[in-house]
């Protein structure tokens, strides 16, 4: 029954998924993703926005006439405009769901105040935790792997005034 | 007694600048300070342990997920940030919690911890790197221990630390220790801290060579969910808005890490772990 639901919900996401926003300032459209893009226009402040993709900090919106990449800081999203399904979440529990019972009671399972305040600290747990820990050369070997994370210098950013 | 030593040396002051001329009144208060800062008197040691004790609390709230390739994968992005991070020689170690909740935690020492409710929303690594990195960020800065210290319960924080410390792992500090740990959580940081762990975050994700744009993305995310979601309850009530955390994001980037923009997001190989059968 739970997975009959969960492939209705899976076909039907696709409908849900239109995310909105708005512009806080006014921003520069561009034609492609990239700061030295052929600029199209201007989407000003308190535009609305349909969001179709995004891009490594660019948002690819639709805005009246007005289409194209923005900044994505520009833009705050509508709450509760967010498709039901968004990321994974469909996919990893139907696959929980496929290889053991055990995911129907453990989709259930929250962690809020209650659970906390009640909480026996568990030691073994902690001990399971460092069985998984990397080192530092599983990390660069990691690293290294397709696609390659390659380190550079950056300083930490300033508090804007 | 710690408090006791301060009002003592605190007490003190006047009385020997005036007696003596060439001393730096400014080199006695901040030994004065440095009596109370508890989180300079934690050891890596003892942070490690603090950690520990920590994370047994979160462990018990809620266990890890069954899936030792997503712990192992979690880990490994995790350890790469860390190491692109100020304090790359800690005992770093991440995990995956059961929940459907959506929300991340570290604890002193290296300790971090995401729940599958979280990586369930997340598109790619970058985003998963970007989440990683602003909790890597809270242990870098020890906010966790700067919380306790300003502990307002029945006793004050930094009096439970200091017991803790002083009487290694006695059954009753301990219990005082798990207490102060469990406001913090319900409570959650300082919000400037949060306000800098954004900010190192998405750094230290650059830094390892990700896209800067994944904890913008996941903070954008949470923003267009429904608040309502009882699986966002105690992440909202803890963390400032989105709004504000996207805002202060704005100012603090502008342009600068354009540069590194088209670093991987990693999207392939997210989804690949994502979707393996545990």
């Amino acid at each position: 029954m739970r997975i009959a639901l969960a492939l209705l919900v899976l076909l039907a996401a696709p409908a849900f998924a239109q995310e909105t926003g708005y512009a806080v300032r006014d921003t520069e459209i561009k034609k492609e993703p990239y700061s030295d893009a052929q600029t199209l226009g201007t989407l000003a402040e308190k535009a609305q926005v349909k969001v179709l993709d995004r891009q490594n900090g660019w948002m690819q919106i639709e805005s009246g006439t007005q289409a194209g990449w923005v900044r994505m800081l520009a833009i705050r999203m509508d709450t509760g405009s967010s498709g039901f399904m968004s990321g994974f979440k469909s996919l990893f529990s139907v696959a929980r769901t496929g290889s053991s019972g055990r995911a129907v009671t453990t989709g259930v399972r929250g962690l809020d105040k209650e659970d906390i305040k009640n909480a026996k600290p568990n030691p073994e747990e902690v001990k399971k935790l460092a069985g998984f820990a990397a080192s530092r050369s599983d990390a660069e070997k990691f690293a290294a792997s397709n696609p390659k994370l390659a380190n550079q210098k950056i300083d930490y950013l300033q508090a804007a005034k | 007694m710690r408090r006791a030593l301060l009002a003592f040396a605190l007490a003190l002051v006047p009385a020997v600048a005036a007696a003596q001329f060439n001393l730096n009144i400014n080199k006695i208060l901040d030994t004065g300070k440095n009596i109370v800062d508890a989180t300079k008197d934690v050891n890596e040691k003892q942070e490690a342990d603090i950690g520990a004790e920590y994370a047994a609390v979160l462990l018990g709230a809620s266990p890890l997920l069954v899936n030792p390739e997503v712990q192992r994968y979690v880990n490994r992005v995790g350890r790469w940030l860390s190491l692109n991070s100020e304090r790359p020689d800690l005992n770093w170690q991440f995990g995956v919690l059961d929940t459907g909740t959506i929300n991340a935690f570290s604890t002193p020492g290296g300790y971090v911890l995401i729940s599958r409710g979280l990586l369930e929303r997340l598109h790619n690594e970058a985003e998963l790197a970007g989440v990683l990195a602003h909790e890597v960020a809270h242990v870098v800065k020890k906010h966790h221990l700067t919380a306790m210290k300003k502990g307002k319960g029945m006793e004050a924080g930094a009096n439970i630390l200091s017991m803790y410390l002083d009487q290694q792992k006695s059954a009753a500090a301990k219990e005082k220790l798990v207490g102060g740990m469990k406001e913090i959580m319900l409570r959650g940081l300082d919000k400037d801290d949060e306000f800098e762990a954004d900010r190192m975050g998405v750094v230290i994700a650059a830094r390892a060579g990700y896209d800067p744009y994944g904890l913008p993305s996941v903070i954008q995310m949470l923003q267009a969910s429904n608040p309502k979601d009882s699986d966002l309850a105690l992440m909202f009530e803890t963390h400032p808005a989105p709004g504000a955390r996207l805002d202060a994001l704005d100012r603090a980037i502008g342009g600068r890490l354009d540069r590194f923009a088209k670093q991987p997001q990693a999207a392939e190989r997210y989804a690949g772990v994502m979707r393996a059968k545990p």
